[in-house]
Order: C-alpha cells, then sequence, then structure tokens
C-alpha cells in the first residue's frame, strides 16, 4: 500500500476555483443547532470542507466545460443525445440508452416495468433510493451480500461480492419466476465503497443464466470497482480501466446509472439495457417522468458534458489519482487511532461510530452524533449512514443495521491534500474527546427517506 | 410607428446545417412523419417547441458558471427560492427538474379517482399527469376560445358560467383544484384576463376549491393585460404579475419557458402541509429539496431569467415577433389562429388543408409539409396529440386541428421569420396536393412524441 501515497499526484491542473468561507465555531455551533444536528440541513456556505456526498460535486474539466457550451438544446434529436448514446455503447457496451435527470429517475422507470407485487429482488446490500423504488413498485429486496461486508474490520479485498449459496437458496425458497432480476452494484457504497470481483460477478452470470434471471448493474461507481480489479485480482494487472469496465458490463443485462458519481457530472444519468422490449416500454414512461427519450429531463449541454465525462471516467490515471487521494486520507486517519471501515474503499472513508462512540447506544444514533461532531469541530460536512438512513421497515419497526458509518466523501478532483490533512486532524481531535461527547433524539422524521430531512435533539 | 427591435445584442451563435429538399424528403420517410424523431441537425428553423430552447443572456451564463453544487443547502437554491417568493408572493418553493415533474408530484398527493381538476385548457403533459393518477381533466374555455379565426382580446379566459354549473353537477368536494393556464397554450398561446382570474377566484373562495396558475408564460400573459385590459394600460410588470400570483393559492411552473432556462421548473405554494408531502414525494423521483433534480447552476439561470423575462422592452418584441408572422401570413390568406397569441403562431390545418379528414391528421400532414419544403420544424395541437378512440375504436377528434409553430425566445432573427413566412405561404399556395397519414404504430398515453406514420396511397 506504500507506493500507493507516492503515485496518485493528480493527472491535471486547476483552472478555475470556487471560493471557501470559513465559519467561526460559534457560527457553526449555531448553524448545527438550527440544521437540527441533520447535517443535509445545513447551508453549504456555512461549510468548510463539504464530504457530504461525491454525487453531482465533481469539478469538471475545461474540456467538459466546452462541452456546455455546444449543448443542442432542441426538445427532440439533439445532437448531444447522439453523443452521449454512442459513448454509452462504446465504453459501457450497453445497447439502448435512456436518459435520465438523475439515476433515482431511472431506478424509478426500470422498477415500475420490471417489479410486479410479491416480486424478490436480491441485491449485494441496500441502496436508499435504490429500495424504496424497488418496494414502491411491490417488490421486496433481500440482501445477498457476503457476511465479511457486514464486519468494518475484515480485510477481505473484495467485500462487495454476492453470497452465491445465499441466492440459491433465495432462488429455491420463492422460484425464479418470482425473482424479476438481481440487483447488483459495483463499488457497493453501504458497505463503505466496496468492490465486487470479476470472478463473482462470473460466476453469478453463469447461475443466473441457469434460472433465466436478469441482472441489473447500478454502475454508478463501476471505474472505481475496475480499479480494484485490476489492482487486486489475478489476471487483471495489465488491463486498462476501459476493458475492465467493459468486462464488468458483459456480466450484467442492464443498468441504472448516477452519472453525477463516475461520470464527473452536475447533473444526469440513464437507464441502459440490451432488451429492446424493455427498452421501448422505458421510452413510454420516461416521457412521463422525465422528458422526451432524447433528452429525458436534461438540457442538452449536460448530456454532452456526460458523453465527455465518461471517456474521463475510465482512464487509468485519472481513476489512480482518485483512489490515491481517497487511500492517502484513510491511511492518515488510521494513524490516528480513528476506527474506519476496512479495506479502505474507493470513493470514501466510513467511520465506524459504533467503535469510535462506544458508550452510544444505536438508539441514540451514534453515527448521526459524529456528524454533528466532526462539523462543530472544523466545518467539515459528513453524512450518517446507520440507522437512521436504513429507515424503518413495513411493519413500522426499525432497521437496526449492523453497519454504524459516517461517510466522508470525496468529491471528484475537488479537495487537495492539504484538505485531505485538515479532514484527518480534526477527525482525530474529535476523537480525542469522543468520552464526552453524548446521544441525540429524534424529534421530526419524514415517512419515506428519512435520513434527508429528520431533526435531532441533544441528549 | 418605428420597427420594434431586440433589446439585446448576439453574444455567441450556433450554426445551422441545410440540407436539400431531396434529403428531407428522406429524413422524413425514416422519421415515420413524426416532427420528434428528427435529428436535430436535420432541421434548419426549428419551431418544434419554445420550451428549454431559449437563448440564455449573458447573465444567465456568469451564473451558471456560479453555480454550486453542494448536494444540501447550496447558495444557489436560496436565490431561486427568494427571487420565487419575491415575484409570486408564496413562501414555499420546490425546485424539480422539469414543470411536469412538478405537476407530476402536486397531481399524484391532489389526484385519484373520482376527483376532477378543472382548467381553462390543460396542456398535454398535464392532462397525462391527472388521468395517471386516476382522476379526470376538465376544460372550460370560453366560447371565443374556440373559434380560431375569431379575434378577442382573452381567448384564453375560462367559461365562469360552465365553470359554476360543474361545480353545481359534481360537488365541490371532488373538485381538488382548478388549474388556469397562462397563457392557454393548447388554445394558442391566448391570455387570461386579470378580471376573469378574479371572477374565477371568487367561485373558488365560495367553495374552497383552491386555485392554481400554470404559470409557464405568466409574463408574457401579463404583457396582454396591460394591452389590453384598460385598468392595467400603466401598470408596471411586475406588478400585474403580482396581482396574478395574488389569487393563486400555488403554482406550476415549467422555468424552460418564460425564465429562458434550458432545464427546470418549480412548484410554489402557500400551504404547509401540502408542501410537506410532496417534498416526501420530490425527494424519491427528484432530489433532495433544495436541488429537486437540478444542478445548482441551473437554479441561477432560472432566477435570473424569471427578473430578466419582466422586462417591457423584451416583452414587446416578444409578443409583436408573433404578430409580425401572423399579420404576413394573414395578408397571404394562410388560415391562422387571431389574434396571434404570446409565443407561437398557429396555423388552423383544417381550413389550411381541407380535403383531408380528421382521421388521416390534416395537421400532421401539414408538419411533415412544412419540414421537407423549407426544412421548418413545427408540431401538430390537434386530434394526433389530443384524440381518443370510442369503444368501436373510431377517432373521437380533437376540437381544433392546430399546427403550432412555437418561436423560441431571443433565438431566431426577422430574416428567420421572414423565411418562414415565405416557406409557409409556398406550401399554402401548393396545398392540394399535400395527402394525408395514417397511423402504423402508437403507445397508449402520450402518443405523439413516438407515434409513427405513413401517407395515404
Amino acid at each position: 500500500m506504500k507506493n500507493i501515497k507516492h503515485s496518485w499526484a493528480e493527472p491535471y491542473k486547476i483552472k478555475m476555483v470556487e471560493l471557501l468561507k470559513m465559519a467561526t465555531p460559534a457560527q457553526r455551533k449555531k448553524a448545527m443547532k438550527e440544521a437540527g444536528y441533520n447535517t443535509f440541513l445545513l447551508r453549504s456556505e456555512d461549510v468548510y470542507i463539504d464530504l457530504l456526498t461525491d454525487s453531482g460535486t465533481s469539478a469538471m474539466s475545461d474540456r467538459q466545460w466546452a462541452g456546455m457550451m455546444m449543448g443542442d438544446e432542441a426538445y427532440a434529436g439533439s445532437r448531444n443525445f447522439y453523443h452521449l448514446e454512442k459513448v454509452v455503447q462504446d465504453v459501457y457496451g450497453y445497447k439502448y440508452l435512456i436518459p435520465t435527470h438523475q439515476g433515482r429517475g431511472a431506478e424509478n422507470i426500470l422498477s415500475k416495468i420490471l417489479i410486479k407485487k410479491g416480486d424478490i429482488i436480491p441485491g449485494n446490500m441496500y441502496f436508499t433510493t435504490t429500495r424504496l423504488h424497488q418496494e414502491l413498485a411491490g417488490g421486496k429486496f433481500e440482501d445477498i451480500i457476503i457476511d465479511e461486508a457486514h464486519d468494518p474490520e475484515n480485510d477481505f479485498p473484495f467485500k462487495g461480492n454476492v453470497d452465491l449459496d445465499k441466492l440459491e437458496k433465495l432462488i429455491k425458497k420463492h422460484g425464479a419466476p418470482k425473482i424479476p432480476y438481481i440487483s447488483i452494484a459495483t463499488s457497493v457504497n453501504m458497505a463503505g465503497g466496496q468492490p465486487i470481483s470479476m470472478q463473482n460477478l462470473k460466476a453469478l452470470r453463469a447461475l443466473t443464466k441457469k434460472h433465466k434471471i436478469r441482472v441489473i448493474h447500478d454502475m454508478t461507481r463501476v471505474a472505481e470497482n475496475a480499479y480494484f480489479i485490476q489492482q487486486r485480482e489475478k489476471g487483471y494487472a495489465n488491463k486498462t480501466i476501459k476493458e475492465i469496465v467493459k468486462e464488468i458490463n458483459s456480466y450484467t443485462d442492464g443498468a441504472t446509472m448516477s452519472a453525477k458519481k463516475d461520470a464527473l457530472v452536475n447533473i444526469g444519468g440513464f437507464l441502459a439495457v440490451n432488451d429492446w422490449d424493455v427498452f421501448e416500454e422505458a421510452r413510454n414512461m420516461v416521457v412521463v417522468y422525465e422528458g422526451l427519450h432524447t433528452y429525458g429531463g436534461l438540457a442538452g449541454r449536460d448530456m454532452e458534458a456526460m458523453a465527455i465525462g465518461i471517456g474521463e471516467s475510465v482512464s487509468d490515471e485519472h481513476i489512480r489519482a482518485r483512489v490515491g487521494q481517497v487511500i492517502y486520507l484513510g491511511e492518515k486517519m488510521m494513524e490516528y487511532g480513528v476506527p474506519i471501515v476496512r479495506p479502505i474503499g474507493g470513493h470514501g472513508i466510513f467511520v465506524d461510530a459504533k467503535k469510535f462512540l462506544p458508550h452510544i447506544k444505536q438508539e441514540q444514533f451514534p453515527a448521526q452524533t459524529l456528524a454533528a461532531e466532526v462539523y462543530l469541530d472544523a466545518g467539515v460536512r459528513t453524512m450518517e449512514r446507520g440507522v437512521v438512513s436504513a429507515g424503518r421497515k413495513a411493519n413500522g419497526e426499525n432497521y437496526f443495521p449492523k453497519l454504524e458509518l459516517v461517510r466522508f466523501t470525496i468529491p471528484r478532483r475537488v479537495y487537495t491534500q492539504a484538505h485531505m490533512d485538515v479532514i484527518a486532524e480534526s477527525t482525530a481531535r474529535v476523537y480525542e474527546r469522543r468520552n464526552s461527547i453524548k446521544g441525540m433524539k429524534m424529534i421530526y422524521e419524514p415517512k419515506y427517506l428519512r435520513f434527508f430531512q429528520a431533526r435531532f435533539e441533544k441528549l | 410607428m418605428h420597427t420594434i427591435i431586440e433589446p439585446f445584442r448576439i453574444k455567441s451563435v450556433e450554426p445551422i446545417y441545410f440540407n436539400t429538399k431531396a434529403e428531407r424528403k428522406i429524413i422524413l420517410e425514416k422519421a415515420f412523419y413524426n416532427p420528434f424523431l428528427i435529428h436535430s441537425n436535420d432541421v434548419l428553423i426549428d419551431l418544434l417547441t419554445d420550451s428549454g430552447t431559449s437563448a440564455m443572456s449573458s447573465n444567465q451564463w456568469a451564473g451558471i458558471m456560479q453555480g454550486d453544487e453542494s448536494y444540501a443547502g447550496s447558495p444557489s437554491f436560496f436565490r431561486f427560492e427568494k427571487t420565487i417568493q419575491d415575484i409570486t408572493g408564496m413562501p414555499l418553493v420546490i425546485p424539480a427538474h422539469q414543470g411536469r415533474a412538478a405537476e407530476k408530484i402536486l397531481f399524484s398527493v391532489l389526484g385519484g379517482k373520482g376527483k376532477y381538476f378543472v382548467s381553462n385548457t390543460l396542456f398535454d403533459t398535464t392532462r397525462a399527469n391527472i388521468e395517471f393518477s386516476g382522476a379526470e381533466g376538465i376544460d372550460l374555455v370560453c366560447e371565443e376560445g374556440k373559434h380560431p379565426v375569431i379575434p378577442a382580446p382573452f381567448k384564453g379566459n375560462m367559461d365562469v358560467e360552465a365553470f359554476k354549473k360543474f361545480i353545481e353537477e359534481k360537488g365541490a368536494e371532488h373538485i381538488p383544484l382548478c388549474m388556469i393556464t397562462v397563457t392557454n397554450n393548447s388554445g394558442g398561446g391566448q391570455p387570461v384576463s386579470m378580471q376573469n382570474i378574479r371572477d374565477v377566484k371568487k367561485i373558488c373562495t365560495e367553495h374552497h376549491i383552491p386555485l392554481y396558475l400554470d404559470a409557464c408564460r405568466f409574463a408574457e400573459n401579463a404583457w396582454f393585460i396591460k394591452m389590453r385590459e384598460k385598468e392595467f394600460a400603466d401598470s408596471p410588470i411586475p406588478d400585474i404579475v403580482k396581482e396574478m400570483f395574488s389569487y393563486a393559492d400555488g403554482c406550476t411552473m415549467s422555468a424552460k419557458k418564460d425564465a429562458f432556462a434550458n432545464i427546470g421548473g418549480f412548484l410554489a405554494m402557500h400551504d404547509e402541509a401540502l408542501a410537506r408531502q410532496c417534498r416526501n414525494l420530490l425527494i424519491m423521483t427528484e432530489g433532495f429539496p433544495t436541488y429537486g433534480g437540478l444542478a445548482g447552476r441551473d437554479l441561477e439561470a432560472i432566477a435570473i431569467g424569471l427578473t430578466e423575462v419582466m422586462d417591457e422592452h423584451y416583452l414587446q418584441y416578444r409578443i409583436r415577433s408573433m404578430e409580425y408572422l401572423t399579420n404576413k401570413l394573414i395578408a397571404a390568406g394562410v388560415p391562422v389562429m387571431q389574434p396571434a397569441g404570446g409565443h407561437a403562431v398557429y396555423l388552423v390545418a383544417d381550413d389550411f388543408l381541407p380535403q383531408i379528414p380528421v382521421d388521416q391528421y390534416p395537421g400532421q400532414a401539414l408538419v411533415g409539409a412544412l419540414y421537407e419544403h423549407g426544412g421548418i420544424r413545427s408540431v401538430e395541437i390537434g386530434s394526433l396529440m389530443f384524440g381518443k378512440y370510442n369503444e368501436q375504436g373510431k377517432l373521437i377528434p380533437a376540437a381544433l386541428e392546430l399546427v403550432r409553430l412555437a418561436i423560441p425566445r431571443r433565438v431566431y432573427t426577422q430574416s428567420h421569420i421572414d423565411y418562414v413566412a415565405e416557406v409557409i405561404i409556398e406550401v399554402f399556395n401548393n396545398r392540394e396536393k399535400i395527402k394525408g397519414l395514417i397511423i402504423v404504430e402508437e403507445a397508449p398515453t402520450l402518443r405523439h412524441f413516438t407515434v409513427k406514420l405513413k401517407p395515404v396511397q
């Protein structure tokens, strides 16, 4: 791992900057209280380093900005659409493209087309919006990720893998016709950005082929997953990221994509499928929810920026620097003794809040508490990924996930090494005073996706 | 009177690609006589829609560069929110990636089987969203609005008596809201008078029905009020706009029209409980409430555009552009909707092509002829867009057979418009050669976007 630290210098230089404000401790205290101790409700002006998400927060390249100026805003048949369609076919290898304004737009349409009431959708760990759309369409999510994924200290290199035994049992129990597709994420977000191996994908493909079940790929961070395959899996060291990405996709039947992650854009997503019938249905449905199928609710310029960003996202130099920066931060935190999910994932550092604050019970939201404390120390905004994000079951009970994490997500190409140092040092300071930190209670809870808008009070 | 010139100059241009009539004939055939299926590179003058096709100002582009892309709490959102609060007087502002997404959310909350949404005329996506929820959409435009070639000042008005009667018949409790579309797009971009908004509001108040505006073209409507309603001759546009919104409990807006944006929309309202429900839905399909599925930069562009559109020099130029083209066509005897609307010129297709029966879609045939002859892309607003089938599978035609030539804002010059007039007049002079069309393939809803047709032999 040591040599990675020295090799991640950015393959770009800075062309435009955005000025930051630095709030005082007193201002931060006031802002956090007004936001109900939910980092989502902070005004971004009060934030110094924003690690809330890597979604839509990338710095675009000068080429992408040039593409923005080349937007063709025609309502139908924009040339930017045809460019994007070609790039998706060439780089990702899927046949048919439906652009959408975001990844969740694609999930909404796909779930409505493929899921019938009472269906089971197995997947390698849930993701908030994905599971919600599956449930709203009448389906039920079943977790088939390997057990290692739930253990933050296990160093297994591919903690995003599917447990094929779990899947086979599910198929046996419910029967293949009840399973419209397997939902497979690359770089599993809720597990800490953990990759799935090519070998596991191949085996999954063989099994699903036997049962004639589709595999749908949540490919928002596929290039980061490809990097880990290149670094860790036998036989891939000499393959390019581009080749690996294409091979991953070849074992799946379609994909939903939030282009706001890997593809380096601020807005946009798509649904891509190989099946003409699904495509045709999606094309009729996208008009109602998103926009005509040649723009899907996106400005032409955003499709152009996405087409260019996809090309940049699969370059080996880009991914090496991207993941290298994340690993740099993670190693620094470990030096300070901060408990984090291992191995370090591709898009952020996931701090283990249960271990960080062992005196706070999960009912008192240790991760939510820690996110608030990290903000108060130096203005670093992070996100809870624990009991608040997990939400409630259909019967109203809380899900109590094994992982109670705070996510430090690193936007692509935005922050420097000095910023990383500030983040690690600030987290270390909070760690030193951890014993004096108290839990919280929830005072407002929305019905869906509560983590976005819930409000809390200190105990 | 002097020529009314554009209150701006051009800062950036986009090339137009030229092709020949023979090439266009093949392109049209390959696109199954559906303008939505033509690649935009193959179009010379694109009048398919004024939605999202505006030229942004240099100020808006500067706003684009300043967009704050934070996922939550972006200052770009707070500027967007404040601008809309100031213009509409509505405290609760919910961004959405497009107008139809705002509608989708509103009607998902309020709609459902056995409910009626009453309007002057609902637009295609609005109607689709209402019907998708199981409710029914009811158009009650005034009598003048049903006769395209007879001029009247406010042909977008709602028929107040019919509205009263409808409430009596169905009961106010089955009408979750009344929505006035300003200007009335499907009815020819015709304005609604302030007096009519007041009258409708009075009835709504009596029966406790919330009044909403579909506010896509609020500024164009305000200009017509200033020009045609005596009381407002000396009122500044922002005051007229404020009064229009003051009668409404909420509004939906596609910012792709009067906000000069290429993407974006919003929902605004007074009702706190309703807003909370809407935000819960928003997060599922659109995005977090401080970005609603838009990039931060788009929130900036919308906020700036909303203030630019209320400039009187701009509105005078904008409305004059429609009159200019309309007058040229009237002089040549072309059947055209009168008076000119706010954002488009509408040809009366069944008068233009009397030889083509309604079930052979004269509007769509005319759209094809305009494209083939001059590379102009327009859209049918008639039985292809709004027609339905009865139980025997026979077409129930729409009330009007129109072809809309929507003029994008600040994009085309007077010489482009002169060219458009010449092409239309030439097609008109050879109109007897144009043949009708029949449908080969269609989707169950919003069929006009993807329908495939072929000429009648």
